[in-house]
């Protein structure tokens, strides 16, 4: 099903910065929580910076609203062979993320519009 | 969830940690204990090894910070579901005495054979809180997306994210009039979309979209309509077509001057005088319906109604159940030539009586 909202006016007011990043942390694939913080901090070039807390409760919201599924729990080998449980996206936080570029989108429209309304030269906004 | 055994060696550091983590909730506490342990020390490792000292002492600073906020943060949410769950009592009884609509819903958008992209887009919610679904009732909506790659999909899908947001957001309990508003509103964000775009993309003025959009509520069906994608009642075996469609040919069968036959194979049947996009102060066509028990509610766009017939519709959605019927309403367009974008939903209503 494509552009299917599930419940999407509820998720608009669960999707916190955090929880749209660890989305985005899981887009390629599952990771476990510290893995998660890696991709985030990558991504972000080292400026975005989460602790446990954070990252926990996120994701037991996120658990709880179906954005994520657990994977199961195995050793990762790169960070010491502990066994770790990992999480994956599950087919709504796909959706979440859809509704959340979209949400954007027109955000970034109506900044850009009432910008250039306010600055009709353009010579600020509208580059 | 189980509870697995501490790694045995635990530095200082971590010996801190794990005291420091009684200060959250319980519950949370043995879920998440060994994981939190694990990637505190993974951090720390990182820490210690990126700056010595200075990066040990700032790292422990964060740790603090954040472990005091998200501390007071799950003990607040366990207080919440505790409150929750001593007043779900209550909540519950509120279920059953409204529980007379229950729906079982499909919705399916398909590119078909000869477009390269598509632009339809589609929702359907069925709002999971009982209380929203007494008061605002269950969505769906299709949009037809005009204007081409990365135009016409833009347009259909904000016009559908923006109606079911707008509409639950709105607390007004006048079903229609929030309906035709939430479309209103979307409409507006379309505008501005298209008009910032058409700065750097002059093609963004040809964005537009038609919207169907229908809310189930109690035994009411309201129906609202910009364009030619369509509404449908099944009932009995028989497909009426509750929506108006903005099209020329249409037009034309209602002057009398083509049969609707004609209109089907006519060369201008997609051109269409109404949608979303195009001006600030649409006009919105809304009907309202009731439902009995049994009836199918169907929305689909145009790449569906040129080539299905109604009859065939309706014998399709009659035998089979929401999911299996999206599918071949679509299979049955793409068989035949699947000229354009295909999208369906499905729904079938029970309606239990008063008492039960």
């Amino acid at each position: 099903m494509k552009n299917g909202v599930g419940h999407a006016s509820r998720l608009s007011s669960l999707l916190t910065p955090a929880v749209f990043s660890i989305l985005l942390a899981l887009v390629d694939g599952e990771r476990h929580g510290y893995g998660i913080l890696q991709e985030i901090s990558r991504r972000s070039a080292g400026s975005a910076r989460m602790g446990p807390g954070t990252l926990y409760g996120s994701l037991r919201c996120m658990l709880a609203e179906g954005l994520v599924e657990e994977a199961g729990e195995h050793a990762d080998p790169r960070s010491g062979g502990e066994r770790r449980r990992y999480y994956r996206l599950s087919i709504v936080g796909r959706q979440a993320i859809q509704a959340e570029r979209v949400r954007l989108t027109v955000r970034m429209a109506e900044s850009k519009y009432r910008l250039c309304r306010a600055d009709p030269r353009g010579e600020l906004a509208c580059s | 969830m189980q509870l697995t055994p501490m790694p045995p060696a635990l530095t200082l550091s971590e010996r801190l940690y794990c005291l420091l983590l009684w200060l959250y909730p319980p519950k949370f506490r043995r879920i998440y204990r060994r994981e939190m342990l694990l990637l505190f020390r993974d951090c720390y490792r990182e820490a210690r090894q990126k700056a010595g000292i200075r990066e040990i002492i700032r790292f422990w600073c964060f740790i603090l910070y954040e472990l005091i906020i998200t501390a007071s943060v799950e003990h607040y949410r366990t207080m919440l579901a505790l409150l929750r769950h001593l007043m779900g009592v209550e909540e519950k009884e509120l279920l059953m005495a409204n529980a007379l609509l229950s729906l079982e819903v499909a919705a399916c958008t398909d590119k078909g054979i000869k477009r390269p992209s598509n632009e339809d887009s589609v929702a359907s919610m069925v709002p999971q809180d009982a209380q929203v679904l007494t008061q605002k009732g269950a969505l769906f909506i299709v949009a037809d997306g005009m204007g081409g790659f990365n135009l016409g999909d833009v347009a259909s899908n904000l016009v559908v994210q923006q109606v079911s947001e707008y509409y639950y957001q709105d607390t007004n309990t006048d079903i229609g009039t929030s309906l035709v508003q939430a479309i209103r509103q979307a409409n507006l964000a379309l505008r501005q979309y298209i008009a910032a775009e058409a700065e750097k993309d002059f093609d963004a003025r040809r964005m537009g979209t038609t919207c169907i959009a229908a809310i189930l509520h109690d035994t009411t069906a309201y129906i609202a309509n910009i364009g030619d994608s369509r509404a449908y009642i099944v009932r009995e075996g028989q497909a009426r077509q509750i929506s108006q469609d903005h099209s020329w040919v249409a037009e034309q069968v209602r002057l009398g001057n083509l049969t609707s036959e004609e209109a089907r194979s006519h060369e201008k049947r997609n051109v269409i005088y109404r949608c979303l996009g195009t001006e600030d102060d649409v006009k919105i066509d809304l009907f309202t319906e009731p439902v009995q028990d049994g009836d199918i509610l169907v929305l689909c766009t145009d790449g569906l109604t040129n080539v299905v017939r109604d009859e065939e519709l309706a014998a399709i959605v009659t035998q089979y159940n929401s999911q299996e019927s999206t599918a071949r309403l679509i299979a049955l367009a793409n068989e035949n030539g699947g000229p354009d974008n295909i999208t369906a939903v499905v729904a079938h209503v029970s309606l239990a009586t008063q008492e039960q």
